[in-house]
């Protein structure tokens, strides 16, 4: 596997509620890891209603695939089943490292902690 | 082929063997048994036929084709097969995932009937069969099918699973069941089919179509003969009867061959044809051995039963039945007769665990990956530096840069850098962030001042440590919380846990793979932190947000080491930036990085305990001396109902500080008093700044000694800290 990208975004936590009414540009991949906590791929300003903490986030890295780069390299490692829904977000472990997939109709992002990434690219 | 070819080894001899022959056919037609008796199914639902195949142990020779190359070994007549070293290059087990809307196992009537109709509704549907190369070894949650296969293993994921494997033959349970010359009723068919001599055969039960033999009528009652049959003794109408024979045909019914979906509790899994059939149980047994596989006696059974275990799964557990080779399959049926004569009543079948049938490790660990430990941004400038990087808490970390005096130094004299960027790190905050933090920690968190931090301990509810960290209040209601390195996955799950509970209005943000962190320590930390635009450092315990290289920091100012330092938490992204200036900046000051060995060395002459480390399962702020950071005068946290009860309690534990002369001991090290081991070493060290060793060690006995033996040397109990005992130097 190649090396992966550095993905700056922002990270948000707040309400269940609040996040479900938060909006976010179109072509910002959003990504709900918790009900209470989103992770906005790119430079993006977001306002959010309530408490909340909104943190510009450098810690994950990823890799933006094709869908048979997908199928290819990806759900071979992988023992749980692929969303069929898109967007969608998945979490788990591939190649035993933890790691989140959000998959969109044309395209999709494989993404870790960056402490992770070392071993996850080694894996792939 | 030729006569030449048709031979494979046995027991270091060639054996020959006709086509279509499995290495079970070919053994018994040389006139031979696979081991050394016991009733054979041939059809790969006992374990007598079991041989070491290929260097492969357990292998079922009923289900094996012979072929020329094969090494078959047959398993010593008691114990079990020798270990071997592992293969130097084993091959790698190729692992293939599939989905199936439906899974069918067993390509049987019934099997491919439930597969048929359901194609014909349009479903997706994979059959299996163990005689077509897929033998189904273990169903787990999802549900998931664990299959091995001749190219490897195959993982499948099916919406629903139909068992219909059929049935197995019930084995006879009597006195001379080991013997050879034992065959079920489907058995003697395929033995005959192959064109075996059975000789003189008789049958117990029906005589099976096409297979020249005698019914008997009556009770078996026992084989006779020197390792294989000679004779089997009948009882009808009251008395014994003895038949000479050279073969005995079991046919004494069925039972169902559903082992994998009693794996399948609470999973969409059906089971259909002879497998779901309820085939009466065979008579209870009296004497004899009920498990061939484990060698469970009738009298084992009577053993348990009269010891209390009086239910199936727990005279499984006392007893050993069925958790051999087989599982169950031979003597399942009779375990539950013998039970339901005594109950009166039928138990149900135990539950079936993985794996149904002896796969290999290599199977079994078939792309399991290992656990993945995590590398800090500063990973590859540790490698650069000569560090010798181990695995600590689910990360790798610098153990040493190759001299960890010379670090040690380096902290105590001049300046120097550690990677703390493993330690939890979390954001608290939130109209409730006080209050929660109040339920939380021990201490009394609303007394912390903004731009003020305290070490705290994290409790359970029995008042047992379970982690230690910082608190830095950073406005009224917003805190950062620092965790050990191997204790922050649990602190977050402890949070989020009790968030939830409480139901407090509460924010929760994990930075620990966020943010990176530096400890710059020493006694001219500060001078070199002014070089890179620290002007106005914070005091201890004081920790500020500054910008420092030109990046954000979060600077908390705090001591492990006992020097003053300065905690550098900062992006995770510019964290080699940040470490390459500070080295650079250092550079005349006599900077160099510590590793973890210099660290623990360091800490340890103030007295720092570490969690895990030192520390165990129950131990309470009490025994670790620490009462001072518990606030008992709080109305509630956690663990303060345990630790108010048991006060007034004697407590025959303490860590205590110890100091001896000479080189330390090891950690580890029993700590005796008058001859009696009363306790252990957690931490050693030989300190070259006290000219002695230091230690910290758990004493068990009470009244505490304060002279005791370590290493068979004379130690003497010494209140820590050992070094700088005022604080003045991390204060500096």
């Amino acid at each position: 596997m190649r090396a992966p990208e550095p993905l700056p975004a922002l990270r948000v936590v707040a309400a269940p509620e609040a996040l479900d009414e938060l909006v976010v540009p179109d072509d910002h991949p959003t990504l709900r890891l918790a009900p209470d906590e989103l992770l906005v791929i790119g430079s993006a300003s977001v306002q959010v209603v309530g408490e909340n903490l909104v943190v510009d986030e450098a810690g994950f890295v990823g890799w933006w695939l094709t869908p048979d780069e997908v199928r290819e390299q990806v759900v071979p490692h992988v023992d749980w089943p692929l969303p069929t829904a898109r967007p969608a977000l998945a979490q788990g472990l591939v190649a035993g490292v933890p790691a989140k997939l959000w998959l969109a109709e044309d395209r999709a992002l494989l993404l870790c902690a960056a402490a992770y990434a070392p071993e996850l690219e080694e894996r792939l | 082929m030729s006569a030449e070819a048709a031979r494979f080894l046995l027991d270091g001899r060639r054996l020959p063997y006709e086509p279509g022959d499995t290495v079970a056919i070919a053994i018994l037609r040389s006139g031979e048994h696979p081991r050394t008796g016991g009733t054979l199914c041939l059809a790969g639902d006992c374990g007598n036929c079991v041989a070491e195949v290929d260097g492969i142990a357990y292998v079922r020779t009923c289900q094996t084709p012979a072929r020329p190359d094969l090494d078959v070994r047959r398993h010593p007549a008691d114990g079990a097969p020798a270990w071997y070293d592992a293969t130097p290059d084993p091959p790698e087990i190729e692992v293939r995932r599939e989905e199936a809307d439906l899974a069918v196992i067993g390509a049987g009537r019934s099997g491919t009937a439930a597969a048929a109709e359901a194609k014909r509704a349009g479903r997706q549907v994979t059959l299996l069969d163990a005689a077509q190369g897929a033998e189904v070894v273990a169903v787990y949650a999802g549900p998931t099918l664990i299959v091995r296969a001749p190219e490897g293993m195959l993982h499948i994921r099916a919406s629903e699973i139909v068992v219909a494997t059929g049935a197995a033959e019930i084995h006879p349970v009597c006195p001379g069941s080991g013997l050879a010359g034992l065959l079920t009723a489907r058995a003697a068919q395929k033995a005959h089919a192959a064109g075996l001599n059975l000789g003189s055969a008789v049958s117990i039960g029906p005589a099976p179509e096409e297979v020249p033999c005698t019914a008997l009528a009556g009770e078996l009652v026992r084989f006779q003969g020197e390792g294989r049959v000679s004779a089997v003794v009948i009882r009808q109408d009251g008395e014994e009867r003895t038949t000479s024979c050279d073969t005995v045909i079991l046919n004494l019914g069925r039972s169902p061959r559903d082992i994998l979906s009693r794996m399948a509790d609470d999973l969409p899994v059906s089971v259909v044809g002879s497998a779901a059939e309820p085939f009466p149980l065979p008579p209870a047994p009296t004497e004899g051995i009920v498990c061939p596989c484990i060698g469970t006696g009738v009298d084992d059974l009577e053993g348990v039963w009269k010891r209390g275990f009086n239910e199936l799964e727990l005279v499984k557990r006392a007893s050993l039945s069925g958790t051999g080779t087989c599982q169950g399959s031979a003597c399942l049926p009779h375990v539950r007769a013998w039970i339901a004569a005594r109950s009166g009543k039928i138990p149900e079948p135990f539950t079936a665990r993985p794996a149904s049938r002896q796969i290999t490790l290599g199977e079994a660990g078939a792309d399991v990956y290992l656990d993945a430990f995590r590398r800090t941004p500063l990973h590859d400038e540790h490698l650069a530096e000569g560090a010798q990087m181990d695995r600590f808490g689910g990360w790798w970390r610098p153990w040493n840069y190759g001299d960890h005096l010379a670090e040690y130094q380096a902290v105590r004299e001049a300046v120097s850098l550690g990677d703390v960027s493993t330690l939890g790190k979390f954001v608290v905050a939130g109209a409730d962030a006080v209050e929660f933090l109040q339920r939380l920690y021990p201490t009394d968190v609303s007394t912390i001042r903004v731009g003020r931090s305290r070490y705290a301990l994290l409790l359970n509810e029995r008042g047992h440590v379970i982690d230690d960290g910082m608190i830095c209040r950073e406005a009224d209601d917003r805190f950062v919380l620092t965790f050990t390195t191997g204790g922050a996955g649990n602190a977050e799950m402890w949070m989020r846990d009790w968030m939830e509970t409480w139901g407090l209005s509460v924010l929760l943000l994990d930075r620990t793979m966020s943010l990176a962190a530096i400890n710059v320590t020493g006694p001219r930390a500060a001078e070199l932190l002014g070089r890179v635009g620290l002007i106005d450092p914070p005091r201890f315990l004081q920790h500020v947000h500054s910008e420092l290289a030109g990046m954000p920091v979060h600077v908390m100012r705090l001591s492990f080491t006992g020097e003053a330092s300065f905690e550098l938490h900062h992006p995770v992204d510019r964290s080699a930036e940040l470490w390459r200036t500070l080295l650079a900046e250092g550079a005349d000051l006599g900077i160099r990085p510590h590793g973890l060995q210099a660290l623990f060395a360091l800490r340890l002459e103030k007295g720092h305990v570490i969690i895990g480390m030192d520390t165990e399962m129950d131990t309470t702020p009490r025994r670790l001396g620490m009462d001072w950071a518990v606030n008992m005068e709080k109305a509630d946290f956690i663990g303060r109902e345990a630790l108010a009860r048991t006060a007034a309690l004697p407590d025959r534990r303490r860590l205590v500080g110890l100091t001896m002369d000479g080189a330390a001991p090891t950690e580890g090290s029993p700590i005796a008093s008058k001859g009696t081991v009363i306790g252990h070493v957690t931490s050693s060290f030989t300190s070259p700044t006290l000219g002695h060793a230091v230690m910290l060690g758990w004493l068990k006995r009470s009244p505490f000694p304060n002279e005791v033996e370590v290493d068979g040397r004379r130690a003497s109990v010494a209140e820590p800290p050992f070094y700088d005992p005022e604080g003045l130097r991390a204060r500096a």
